[in-house]
């Protein structure tokens, strides 16, 4: 008998197919892996599990009972829980109340917290989580956090558990919690749901393994004994790519340094080297340091130890520095740290040169209007005109408002992280052949992305992080190699 | 009409929109209400009269629109109105020469601003919170200082109070020096780095710091500038009154918090206007000396301001709900 049976799940959103035709099928006791590239229809799969989404087609059989959850709630009322990325607690409420949020015991108009408590302390204790449920949860490590959210999901006893990569929040040397969680998970029969990035963690935590790609299912649950990580990725990205060759990458502009720089739980004596004129790419795994290096360079983070030279040879003591000495910094969350969305493109455009770096002197609203439009237009944002709202741009014209800022500054160093996140291909490519542009320019690209594609159709090269040091410099490159070094650590 | 000559038109009209809003037409449309209905509040010496009572809290409030910009709050400035009014008004009783103790008084105002800025910094807490307590420290400074009394005895023959007190040009010379400080602050806040940075951090505070823009920077200069305009304030007030009154603007900064709001600046930050925080002093000042001609007695004064406060924010906001709706329809 099966715990849960999805079958020939559809789904699309406006003219795109998120799913088309994706199976899942989980059995209770069993530790199941859900893998796919970004985009290959992991999150939509799970939210039409968790009621969060009606599939356009397909069925959905929770123990060989035809079902169709309206909602999360009505979802949870059967027994589909979910742990996801985000913690969703309440720090200062105490931990037995994070509990029982919206369903709490009650006795008449009040709480039951008898009743509460002891449902609650044998999970707690099954987890291993030794604190007095009493305690409020802000006072809590990240990781005991962690578990008070698996706990919540487990005291509802669901049938199905789905953990939405569990390990994002959680310390290094937290496998080994995990797996003891997991062997709770499988004594009391649940079927556990495991979406990872990680490779490495997958084959040593789950069963099973089923893996998404372009919304349909390419490997239903295969048995872990079967497959290996190549296997994994090939499975994920499909038949091999052509590797593309990169030639001599050009070095046409003074460059950027780092030498033996460490930041302790970052980054161990790691040295390299971008010229201008070339697009570096860096990858890894959240938290094998690829981001900390983009940080360093940014001055946004001291290392401990260790040299970085700016084109010029000035050090970034802080932020401000690393611009004044030309960095620009372009996050992929725009909305957050990108933009003034309430404010006409040009008051955006006018943020770092005008406003930030200069002093003196007015500001012509004219003048501004003008070279933003220069800028807006050289980068293509799309509709041109600079008095519309930041906000009501699309994300991929955001973004290029954002680069067009940057631009404006005349960076000597372009760093991006996550560029293109949540952007449409069309304007992936604009930006892409942008960031190429600038790099002619004799600029240092640094690229920093989770997006395989992203890393093989802009960089160079791409240097891959493993636990804090880079494994391996890469010249021929294709999604795969990229994939496996970032999961191995070895080239 | 010249293409230039449009642009131009239109440029003026935009400005205009963006400074003052209804405000404005809010003011000279309730002045002639009264008017109408009370000929004799439309003389000029009333209306003179209605100014010159507005301008300290008109000078608050424009500092206060700098604030809210980038989303904080000053609830300290009548307690430093107060305390440079009280210090310039004891340095003149001890004999220093009135205009020096005016220039005292305003960079006292300054100096109390730059210790908003370092309490504000140093304890790591929302300028809300600090000046929520320095207020009462410099109110209390003020009472001690002026031994909870009248300060008088001052040398009124000078010409400091014959001239910051006199008229020019037919309107008082505080009126004069507030629509130079308004338009001073106004270039300040529309035209210059210091003003953009100000506005950017209120509209999205995380997006200015990774632009390099200072935060705690910014934010110094604002509250001295703050100060320093509460302590202009202060020596006007001392010359006006021709006493040191230790209570004197108890109140003042929630008169000028409403008086920004009323004109146009939101609390969410992002956009503020001087020239509306200005004249929404100015019609808090119309309706409580216009009260008066209705004879609503004395302690139903503040009910009826704060009907009218309520009033003007009601219908402003109604007003732009509506102007986002028709830019929202416009695809704008």
């Amino acid at each position: 008998m099966h715990a849960l049976t999805a079958c020939g799940i559809t789904k699309a959103y406006g003219g795109v197919t998120a799913l088309a035709g994706a199976d899942l099928t989980l059995r209770p006791g069993s530790v199941h892996a859900l893998l796919g590239e970004n985009g290959a229809g992991k999150s939509t799969l799970i939210k039409v599990i968790t009621g969060a989404v009606a599939p356009d087609s397909g069925s959905l059989r929770l123990a060989d009972a035809e079902v169709s959850f309206a909602s999360t709630a009505h979802a949870a009322a059967n027994g589909v829980a979910v742990v996801s990325q985000e913690l969703n607690l309440f720090p200062d409420l105490d931990v037995l109340a994070n509990l029982y949020p919206m369903r709490e015991p009650t006795r008449g108009p009040l709480l039951d917290r008898r009743a509460m408590l002891d449902r609650a302390v044998p999970v707690l204790r099954q987890l291993g989580l030794d604190v007095d449920p009493r305690v409020r949860l802000g006072t809590l490590s990240l990781a005991q956090r962690q578990l008070v959210e698996i706990a919540k999901a487990l005291i509802v006893e669901p049938r199905v558990l789905i953990l939405d990569e569990p390990t994002s929040a959680l310390d290094p040397d937290s496998s080994e919690r995990l797996l003891d969680i997991l062997r709770v998970l499988r004594d009391r029969q649940v079927a556990v749901v495991f979406v990872s990035h990680i490779l490495e963690e997958v084959m040593t935590l789950c069963d099973e393994i089923t893996v998404l790609r372009e919304g349909r299912t390419v490997l239903d649950a295969a048995p872990r004994s079967s497959l290996d990580i190549g296997g994994i990725v090939h499975a994920m990205l499909g038949q091999d790519l052509p590797t593309v060759s990169r030639g001599t990458s050009r070095r046409i502009g003074p460059g950027l340094e780092l030498r033996g720089v460490s930041v302790p739980d970052r980054l161990s004596d790691v040295s390299l080297t971008c010229s201008g004129g070339e697009i570096v790419g860096l990858a890894g795994l959240a938290g094998s340091g690829h981001t900390a290096v983009l940080e360093v360079i940014a001055g946004l983070r001291r290392p401990s130890s260790g040299s970085v030279a700016l084109p010029g040879g000035k050090f970034p003591s802080s932020f401000r520095s690393a611009i004044a000495s030309g960095v620009a910094l372009v996050s992929g969350d725009r909305r957050r740290v990108g933009l003034m969305l309430d404010k006409p493109v040009w008051e955006n455009v006018a943020q770092v040169q005008p406003v930030a770096l200069s002093s003196r002197g007015l500001l012509r609203p004219s003048t501004l209007r003008a070279s933003a439009s220069t800028l807006a237009a050289q980068v293509q944002v799309r509709p041109l005109n600079v008095d519309l709202r930041a906000g009501l741009l699309s994300g991929g014209n955001q973004q290029k408002a954002v680069l067009a800022k940057w631009l404006a500054a005349a960076p000597t160093v372009l760093l991006l992280d996550d560029p293109t996140r949540g952007v449409d291909l069309g304007a992936r490519a604009e930006i892409h052949s942008l960031l190429r542009m600038v790099a002619d320019e004799g600029k240092v690209v640094v690229l920093c992305s989770t997006d395989l594609d992203e890393l093989v159709a802009a960089c160079d090269r791409v240097l891959v992080f493993h636990k804090g040091t880079v494994c391996a410099e890469l010249t021929d490159f294709d999604q795969h190699t990229i994939l496996r070094t970032m999961n191995t650590g070895a080239p | 009409m010249t293409e230039v000559d449009r642009r131009v038109v239109a440029r003026g009209a935009r400005a205009l929109r963006a400074e003052s809003s209804s405000v404005l037409v809010a003011t000279i449309v309730l002045v002639l209400l009264i008017g109408v209905l009370r000929p004799a509040f439309l003389t000029v010496g009333q209306l003179k009269d209605v100014l010159n009572n507005s301008v300290y809290v008109a000078l608050l409030a424009a500092g206060m629109a700098f604030l809210l910009a980038m989303r904080e709050i000053d609830l300290s400035v009548g307690a430093m109105f107060g305390l440079s009014l009280i210090t310039s008004a004891l340095l003149m009783r001890d004999g220093f020469d009135p205009w020096l103790a005016c220039l005292a008084g305003i960079a006292l105002g300054a100096v109390l601003g730059l210790a908003n800025a370092l309490v504000v910094q140093h304890i790591a807490i929302p300028a809300f919170v600090a000046t929520l307590a320095t207020m009462q420290l410099y109110r209390g400074l003020a009472v001690a200082l002026g031994d909870g009394q009248q300060v008088t005895g001052l040398p009124l023959e000078h010409s400091f109070f014959a001239v910051l007190g006199g008229d020019l040009l037919g309107l008082p010379v505080s009126v004069w020096i507030l629509v130079v400080v308004t338009a001073g602050l106004t270039v300040v806040l529309r035209w210059t780095p210091f003003g953009y940075r100000v506005r950017s951090i209120g509209s999205n505070p995380d997006a200015a710091a990774f632009s390099g823009i200072s935060i705690p920077r910014t934010r110094l200069y604002v509250l001295v500038l703050v100060g320093a305009v509460a302590g202009l304030a202060g020596v006007l007030g001392l010359a006006f009154f021709t006493s040191g009154d230790p209570n004197i603007g108890i109140g003042f900064e929630l008169q000028a918090i409403a008086a920004a709001v009323i004109g146009g600046t939101p609390l969410r930050g992002g956009v503020a206007t001087v020239v509306g925080a200005v004249f929404g002093a100015v019609l808090l000042g119309v309706v409580s000396s216009g009260l008066v001609y209705f004879s609503i007695p004395a302690n139903w004064s503040s009910f009826a301001t704060g009907l009218v406060v309520l009033l003007a924010v009601g219908v402003d906001s109604a007003l732009r709900s509506r102007q986002r709706a028709r830019e929202s329809m416009l695809g704008l």
